[in-house]
């Protein structure tokens, strides 16, 4: 692995920020550019991959609400021009088409006849009522109101959809204004007279509605572009409003997805990012998690362990004095889970505990105490593995803020303090990059190891060595990052002691990079290659 | 809000040539959001000579909204629900406009009472007698007419007579059938709801 290359880069200040993309370029297609043969994937062809982490090898773009618009515009403008029809038409007929520019081309050229009908695109038509003979009066009954209504007030109207047909404004709002509320069909409403079939365009419904619906009206438009097209997808992360569009995954290739807003997910399952376990084993874990956690909660708030052997009692009747079934047999209080032999006269007569009463106002039986003792037999496997999962869930958590605040003020704090250009110190960001990215690996390989078969012990126990020294070299890592930081943040400027520190963290965000990169390697090869040991670090 | 205005008018209308249509409309209880409908059975079918009522219902939205519509009147039919009358239509759902009206939708019914679409059932059973033995599917269809659907079938006093039977006092029955035209089916909801 080039490690040399990542030392470099740390050390050099040069930006590699294509790597991190989600974080400062402010254009994505340079994700696409990255150099994946510096990373040797060459030697992985089967589903191996990426280095865990942070580069994904499939090309994509991020895209921001603004970029979707600008997109959308320029798609419309390109329409206005090859087709010669208006904004409005134009943007008629790519929400038909799916936002494909060559679609509608083709489409247009092969039968413009056709295309006009399915889409509902007519020819602008005579008001209707221009259309009316003299003879027969100067107003109208607008067909939905019931109410009539003159030539000079109808000519003063809003609405004028390209078929002519008359409605009121009043009613033209409510009809749109209910489609709007109706959900994104809106985005391919017809005309209200039932035998017409005229689409009705963006300028007609945004001169007519009120803010709110135009409000909904605009992100139906918006998220159109996204969600009709199964080549995009929006990001899966609470409040990001960034789009991922034209992903292809290549044969064997990651299915991860760098968003801007910093979260990785997996394309094809749109989970957080998961490997080194696949969608299966996810999807697996997620819904043991759910219904684990409803029998740990049945279990916790509806038994006790017996003191001796452990197994979950329900108490389900009876009195305080419980007998714990065969084998075991043992004879304690329900109160106090002491030995029912302590018990008798002294501690207030059998059917009443004063021990535990006591120790209850001492504190003894605090919640946290009660939790931990509460792990079962049967659960006590699963357990073991998903306490680690979620404690590493919530150490990425930490460190993504910790990683916010960095970028937000410790930079500029440091770069002030140390008298370093913001440039030279991204190989802080980087380190605590790394750190996130690694509690997020580190996290799955929990779940890999519960689905690991009991039976292949070598390979547990190796699988054990390797999430052991991963875990204790990024404690390292963290460790600098976190403590060693600190004392230049708050410290006096030390040009030799602060290069000493550079050249430490980077070292380490290198190392600990790649020993991650041969364990997700490693783990999506089953650990067959492992085995045979090519996994130490060099 | 409801466009009370509008639904007066088509109200008005829907009176002026009921004769004529074969379709009409009673409002319930004061309530303009709640109505009956009746339709006659189209000639020439098994509905002929039937008088069917069917239950409306306004939401807020109307004219914006379809109305909610459903036999009261059992019927046979592929379209229509044989246990709750349920209607399978597509202009009182996706297909509605609001330049339709509670008339053309009852006609619309009328329309579907000729002219079934039994690959788009609403009751399977129907449906499947309808395509598979016609003959007794018409068969089921004009027995269910004659006694469900014909007012004429029983006098007033056979129909209170039959709900006393059931249970109901004879002055409320005879209330109930009168201020549902004679209608039994209706009546017997009117008891039944109180």
């Amino acid at each position: 692995m080039d490690s040399e290359d990542d030392m470099q880069d740390a050390w050099g200040g040069e930006s590699d920020g294509e790597f991190y993309d989600s974080n400062e370029e402010e254009d994505d297609e340079g994700s696409s550019d990255k150099e994946e043969a510096d990373y040797g994937f060459d030697d992985f062809a089967a589903d191996d991959g990426a280095p865990s982490s942070r580069m994904p090898q499939a090309n994509y773009t991020i895209l921001s609400e603004k970029d979707i618009r600008q997109r959308q515009e320029e798609a419309i403008a390109t329409i206005t021009n090859f087709l010669s029809v208006s904004k409005t038409d134009a943007g008629i007929l790519l929400r038909h088409f799916k936002w494909s520019v060559s679609k509608v081309n083709d489409e247009w050229f092969a039968d413009e006849e056709s295309v006009r009908r399915s889409v509902g695109l007519v020819r602008p038509t005579r008001p209707e009522y221009q259309r009316r003979s003299r003879g027969r009066g100067q107003e109208m009954r607008c067909t939905i109101c019931f109410e009539t209504h003159s030539f000079s007030s109808i000519s003063r109207m809003k609405a004028e959809p390209a078929c002519g047909h008359f409605f009121c404004d009043v009613c033209w709002t409510g009809y749109i204004h209910t489609a709007i509320n109706d959900g994104p069909g809106c985005l391919t409403l017809r005309c209200a007279d039932p035998s017409c079939g005229a689409a009705i365009g963006e300028d007609m419904v945004l001169s007519l509605v009120c803010t709110d619906d135009r409000t909904k009206y605009n992100r139906y438009l918006l998220r159109s572009y996204v969600e009709d097209n199964r080549k995009a997808k929006w990001c899966p992360a609470p409040g990001c409003e960034y789009a991922v569009l034209g992903f292809v995954p290549g044969v064997g290739a990651s299915y991860d997805i760098v968003c801007k807003c910093s979260f990785n997910f997996c394309w094809n399952c749109l989970e957080e990012a998961h490997r080194p376990v696949d969608c299966g084993t996810v999807k697996k874990w997620i819904r043991k998690n759910s219904a684990e956690s409803e029998n740990m909660n049945w279990i916790l708030a509806n038994s006790k362990p017996c003191p001796k052997c452990k197994r979950p009692i329900e108490k389900n009747q009876g009195c305080m004095h419980i007998t714990c079934t065969p084998p075991c047999k043992f004879e304690f209080c329900w109160l106090c889970l002491g030995a029912w032999t302590d018990h008798g006269e002294r501690t207030g007569g059998f059917y009443a505990c004063n021990r535990y009463e006591a120790a209850k106002q001492e504190g003894v039986y605090d919640e946290a105490d009660r939790r931990r003792d509460m792990a079962k037999n049967s659960l006590e496997r699963y357990t073991h593995y998903y306490e680690r999962w979620a404690t590493n869930e919530s150490s990425r958590a930490k460190a993504h803020t910790d990683l916010q605040q960095m970028q937000a003020v410790q930079i500029e704090k440091l770069s002030d303090k140390q008298c370093q250009p913001v440039s030279q110190l991204k190989f802080v960001t980087e380190a605590w990059l790394q750190i996130v990215e690694c509690r997020r690996v580190l996290k799955w390989t929990y779940a890999y190891g519960y689905y690991l078969p009991d039976q292949e012990d070598a390979k547990k126990q190796f699988f054990e060595y390797l999430q052991g020294e991963a875990e204790a070299g990024l404690e390292r890592l963290h460790q600098c990052a976190e403590k060693d930081l600190h004392v230049f943040l708050d410290g006096e400027p030390g040009q030799a002691t602060f290069n000493d520190f550079r050249t430490k963290l980077a070292g380490l965000t290198s190392v600990t990079r790649t020993y991650f990169e041969n364990l997700v390697r490693a783990l999506e090869n089953g650990l067959t290659d492992v085995v045979q040991g090519p996994l130490r670090r060099s | 809000m409801l466009d009370v205005s509008r639904v007066q008018k088509e109200l008005v209308e829907i009176e002026r040539d009921k004769n004529l249509s074969g379709v009409s409309i009673a409002i319930c209880e004061d309530d303009l959001a709640r109505m009956r409908g009746t339709i006659t059975g189209p000639v020439g079918t098994p509905y002929e000579g039937g008088i069917f009522s069917v239950d409306i219902h306004l939401p807020s939205a109307y004219p914006f909204e379809p109305p909610k519509m459903q036999f009261i009147t059992k019927v046979w039919h592929p379209n229509v629900s044989s246990q709750n009358g349920a209607i399978c239509l597509d202009i009182l759902k996706d297909q509605w406009s609001p330049a339709l009206t509670l008339k053309t939708a009852l006609l619309s019914l009328q329309a579907l009472l000729s002219t079934p679409e039994p690959d788009d059932p609403q009751d399977a059973v129907v449906a499947q007698q309808y395509l598979r033995d016609y003959a007794t599917f018409v068969g089921t269809a004009r027995y269910w007419t004659e006694t469900f659907a014909k007012r004429g079938s029983l006098g007033l006093k056979e129909k209170v007579a039959k709900l006393v039977e059931m249970g109901f006092s004879e002055d409320a029955s005879k209330s109930a059938l009168e201020s549902c035209g004679g209608d039994e089916n209706g009546a017997l909801e009117k008891l039944c709801s109180g």
